[in-house]
């Protein structure tokens, strides 16, 4: 143990307030809608609150715990809220709230909104728990249940291809679980005591061939979800079957606790140390290197927007296992500040590739020519995003990446720098032309375009989120090297993981 | 410690008058309602009462008669059988309560609750069975009793299924005889009472056929494959039945009876030596891969349940065949953890078939709109088969995995893990077609009556409790844990 962690009740509230509120949905639907949405909002917010204040006492210096539920003789649920971890709860709760705002005004002619929101605001609680985890069980308890439970969402429209993607999804993420499931009774049978630990809870003295069993099982389990090629599959046939809300969290954190996952795994499981000894860094870099570049070259083809932009989360967030394998201090808080930064530029996307859809009609990129002109804000949005994501200074995206690229020179693999700038090209080859499109094209009226008649932007709970998202994501950029932002709670973590 | 208790002995009496009051109480509905509710919560508060003596290590017995010196009638309520008798005697309370709801409208109701009682009456003679004889005679005279629930509705189909019964468990108990006589011989106890009484003087191959055959007449109730046969068959019963048969009294006394060969009449010492369980782990482990793979192939909701009893009964003789502590532990849990899981399924099975007539999976589409509650039992019970954690599978799952790990068989935690799989493959479809298919039909919530919706979702309750709570005192994983420190002599 590093720090001596303060017991809390905060961590415990982060993940128990959303299954109250998910209980008490129904009730509230009996009331009004007025209720429930006002009972999701409170919780949310009060989530979002707790998610930060959690970091901010982190960035003091505190660690927090808690003991929930004794699941063994051995084994505790535990919570315990270290650097590495309060950053990703409050960038999920943030998201989250921005993503359920924004709900309240997409979702408003869907079917089946209690069940929508239910395991909406259910996911929250896992996601959180998730994030907070302080053993690798209590870990594995929230990756199974939300990974299960968010097959509603998935499915939520119930068209032929909705379902057809729901079970990719589930049948992807069964064996994704069975996996982690494997590693984790592996590592507890080897090791026994499974806190995570800094430098690592497995004793080089495990047995070579059990070790490489152990990780080729977190990484092929953690990879189903962190869509490592070739294990992707259900990303792309995911994203644009999940209403738009939905798919922004979906690929803002669910994909990213994937990565998270590893994470944990390769700092706190295993250990620099260990990982370096054994020699396998060198092929998981390799993998994600060319999903870098591979799911790059495939968005270029996709004109759906929303699978474009899920080829895009792909690709992005191999950046963050790219930039883990190389075990180096500098490339470990890129990777945890592209976590959070990925999250609100991509969130922002989905959330407006939404606004395209219910807008404009929009679904593919080429219906977008001219949308620059009839949703202004929107299409500025979309625009930043891209950007970020690009990597251009100084917004977020450029912030992980510098990082990044420090990393690849610290741990001397300069010519990792091609895979960098060749992904942050493939980004700007496949996002660059939607945002021309948007500014440069004379629009197309379709049939089926509503906006001509009847205005023009998104009511402000839809364009609220959006803006608030792209807000963050300059914030994220210009203000990086304040204190109590993300590249501090990183440096912490890495400090930690490097002690 | 030990301490005689009459205690012991009035657990399994009680049910038995229940079950000649009831006849007694003859076509009154309303004495036989009474006198069934009340046994079954006179035998919980026996046993429960019982239950803080035994976690504090208290063993209770009682001898009822001795025949000849050392052959005769006795009890004891050691960890192992308290596990089995809390675990049966809270299933029977639900049970009772359901059968009153569903069986409403059926002819015969005397007969079907007398019986009733008599069978929850010899699981508990079972499980707190001193010796080989006792547990024979109440093995046996469950066969009997269960005769006339199998073949309640007198159809061709069912007379058919309660022969083909009768002859598979008719058989098996003259093996378990036959067993118990030839321990005594060589041992000169049939005492269940010690972690294993033979010893490597009887010799490798009088040993080796001792024990395939008690497990041979163990294992046709514990339908461990290829002795599986009767099961599916006797699936004509009427739902409370099947619920019984499968989740607590006969399924389960074989698979009890299976423990106790191994840990109480041979030893985990004495079989790491005959080398013999490396075959029975390896029959539980295709038993539960082949049983698993033909359920998925079952359009019959009964069927398919039926096949996956089939499969989860194997896990606790495949946990009891690897001879380690952590795989015992996870064998003994899953007594409490198959059974509550899988009586929930079969109090839906039961619930939509009187409510909607329904018996095939394919024509549940939209069913979770019109039964929510029943069906969001359904799917606790089926995240729980499928070893989700927090539910009392994963706890199975979790344990037996380490046990495989521990004994050296890695090849048995791939089972365990594919088995989960593929319980995902014939479980979640039924929850995908209840929840995400469109209803043929126009949905207006209709929920079974309450005497069966209750123990339906009181049982799934349990289902997260027993996956939830280890921590919580008087949950039988104490028990469980007690057992396997006797056992292994840790």
């Amino acid at each position: 143990m590093e720090t001596e962690a303060t017991r809390s009740i905060l961590p415990l509230l982060a993940f128990a307030l959303p299954i109250v509120a998910a209980v008490l949905t129904v009730p509230a639907q009996r009331v009004s809608e007025h209720a429930r949405a006002a009972l999701l909002l409170v919780v949310a917010a009060a989530v979002a609150a707790v998610a930060l204040v959690l970091a901010a006492g982190v960035a003091s210096g505190t660690v927090y715990d808690t003991y929930i539920l004794q699941l063994t003789p051995q084994i505790w649920m535990y919570l315990r809220v270290d650097a590495a971890g309060a950053l990703f709860g409050a960038t999920v709760a943030v998201l989250w709230l921005l993503a359920l705002v924004y709900s309240l005004g997409y979702m408003r002619e869907e079917h089946r909104l209690g069940r929508y929101y239910g395991f909406f605001i259910l996911c929250l609680s896992w996601t959180m728990g998730l994030a907070y985890a302080g053993n690798l069980l209590t870990f594995l308890i929230f990756y199974e249940l939300f990974s299960i439970l968010t097959y509603p969402l998935v499915v939520h429209e119930e068209t032929p291809e909705a379902m057809a993607a729901g079970t990719k999804y589930i049948v992807y993420i069964l064996f994704g679980g069975t996996l982690v499931l494997l590693a984790i009774v592996l590592t507890f049978f080897s090791a026994g005591v499974q806190t995570f630990t800094a430098g690592g809870i497995l004793s080089p003295e495990t047995d070579p061939s059990m070790l490489q069993v152990i990780f080729w099982c977190f990484l092929g389990g953690f990879g189903v979800k962190a869509a490592l090629v070739p294990l992707h599959g259900w990303v792309p046939d995911a994203h644009p079957a999940a209403p738009a809300p939905f798919s922004a969290v979906l690929s803002g954190v669910m994909v990213a606790a994937g990565s998270f996952g590893i994470i944990r795994t390769v700092f706190q499981v295993f250990g620099t140390s260990l990982l370096t000894s054994m020699g396998v860094m060198p092929y998981v870099t390799g993998v994600a290197g060319f999903t870098v570049l591979f799911a790059a070259a495939l968005a270029v083809n996709q004109d759906n927007l929303k699978r474009r932009l899920a080829y895009s989360t792909i690709s992005q967030m191999a950046y963050v296992v790219l930039a883990v394998s190389l075990l180096g201090p500098e490339s470990t808080v890129g990777a945890l500040v592209h976590i959070t930064n990925h999250a609100f530029m991509k969130g922002g996307l989905f959330l407006c590739a939404g606004l395209f859809i219910r807008r404009l009609g929009a679904y593919n990129v080429q219906q977008l020519d001219g949308a620059a002109r009839r949703m202004p804000i929107t299409a500025a949005c979309f625009a930043i995003a891209c950007l970020g994501m690009i990597g251009t200074p100084p917004l977020s995206g450029f912030t992980s990446k510098w990082y990044l690229g420090l990393g690849m020179l610290e741990t001397e693999k300069p010519w990792l720098l091609a895979v960098l700038l060749g992904g942050a090209l493939m980004a700007a080859i496949y996002l660059l032309p939607i945002v021309y499109r948007m500014y440069f094209r004379e629009p197309v009226i379709t049939p089926e375009d509503r906006t001509v008649a009847e205005g023009r932007e998104a009511p402000a709970t839809m364009l609220g989120p959006l803006v608030a998202a792209t807000a963050i994501t300059l914030l994220l950029g210009i203000g990086a090297s304040l204190p109590g932002m993300p590249v501090a709670l990183a440096r912490m973590a890495t400090d930690a993981f490097f002690h | 410690m030990e301490v005689v208790d009459a205690r012991v002995a009035l657990a399994p009496a009680i049910s038995l008058l229940c079950g000649a009051l009831v006849f007694a109480a003859a076509d009154n509905t309303f004495w036989r309602r009474f006198w069934s509710v009340s046994a079954a919560l006179a035998k919980l508060g026996i046993v429960m009462s019982m239950l803080p003596g035994s976690l504090r290590g208290v063993v209770y017995t009682f001898d009822l008669v001795e025949f000849t010196p050392g052959v005769g009638l006795a009890f004891r309520a050691d960890a192992l059988g308290m596990f089995f008798s809390v675990v049966s005697s809270t299933l029977w309370l639900f049970t009772t309560v359901y059968a009153i709801g569903y069986m409403e409208r059926e002819p015969n109701r005397r007969r079907f609750f007398g019986f009733f009682a008599l069978c929850v009456s010899t699981t508990v003679g079972v499980a707190f069975a001193e010796n080989l004889l006792t547990m024979f005679l109440f093995y046996e005279t469950l066969t009997i009793c269960t005769y006339p629930l199998v073949i309640h509705d007198e159809t061709p189909e069912a007379m058919r299924a309660g022969r083909t019964y009768l002859v598979y468990t008719l058989t098996g108990g003259a093996f378990v005889l036959l067993g118990s006589i030839w321990t005594y011989q060589l041992a000169g106890t049939m005492t269940l009472s010690q972690p294993g009484i033979l010893s490597m003087e009887a010799g490798r191959t009088t040993l080796t056929a001792l024990f395939v055959c008690l497990i041979a007449g163990f294992g046709v109730k514990a339908a461990i494959m290829p002795l599986h046969g009767w099961l599916p068959t006797a699936m004509v019963a009427p739902t409370p039945v099947s619920a019984l048969l499968h989740a607590v009294a006969v399924v389960k006394v074989g698979a009890f009876g299976v423990l106790r060969t191994i840990y109480n009449v041979f030893g985990v010492e004495l079989l790491r030596e005959l080398g013999v369980c490396d075959w029975l782990a390896a029959l539980a482990a295709v038993t539960i891969v082949t049983a698993s793979i033909i359920a998925i192939f079952q359009d019959n909701f009964k069927r398919r349940l039926a096949f996956s009893t089939i499969s989860q009964l194997s896990y606790i003789v495949l946990g009891a065949a690897l001879l380690s502590p952590l795989a015992a532990t996870a064998a003994i849990v899953h007594i409490a953890n198959q059974a509550f899981a899988k009586i929930t399924m079969f109090f839906v099975a039961g619930s939509i078939q009187r409510t909607t007539g329904k018996t095939t999976i394919h024509e549940l589409a939209g069913i979770g709109y019109r039964m929510p509650y029943t069906m969001g039992a359904f799917t606790v019970a089926a995240l729980s088969f499928i070893g989700i954690p927090l539910f009392a599978g994963f706890v199975t799952k979790w344990y037996l995995s380490l046990g495989a790990l521990e004994s050296d068989r890695w090849i048995y935690a791939l089972v365990m893990l594919g088995s989960a799989l593929l319980n995902a493959a014939y479980w979640l479809p039924i929850v995908y077609t209840a929840f995400f298919k469109a209803p043929h039909e126009e949905v207006v919530v209709q929920e079974a009556h309450w005497t069966m919706l209750g123990p339906t979702l009181a049982c799934a309750a349990y289902v997260l409790l027993l996956g939830m709570t280890v921590s919580v005192p008087g949950m039988p994983f104490a028990l469980a844990q007690a057992a396997v420190t006797f056992v292994f002599g840790m």
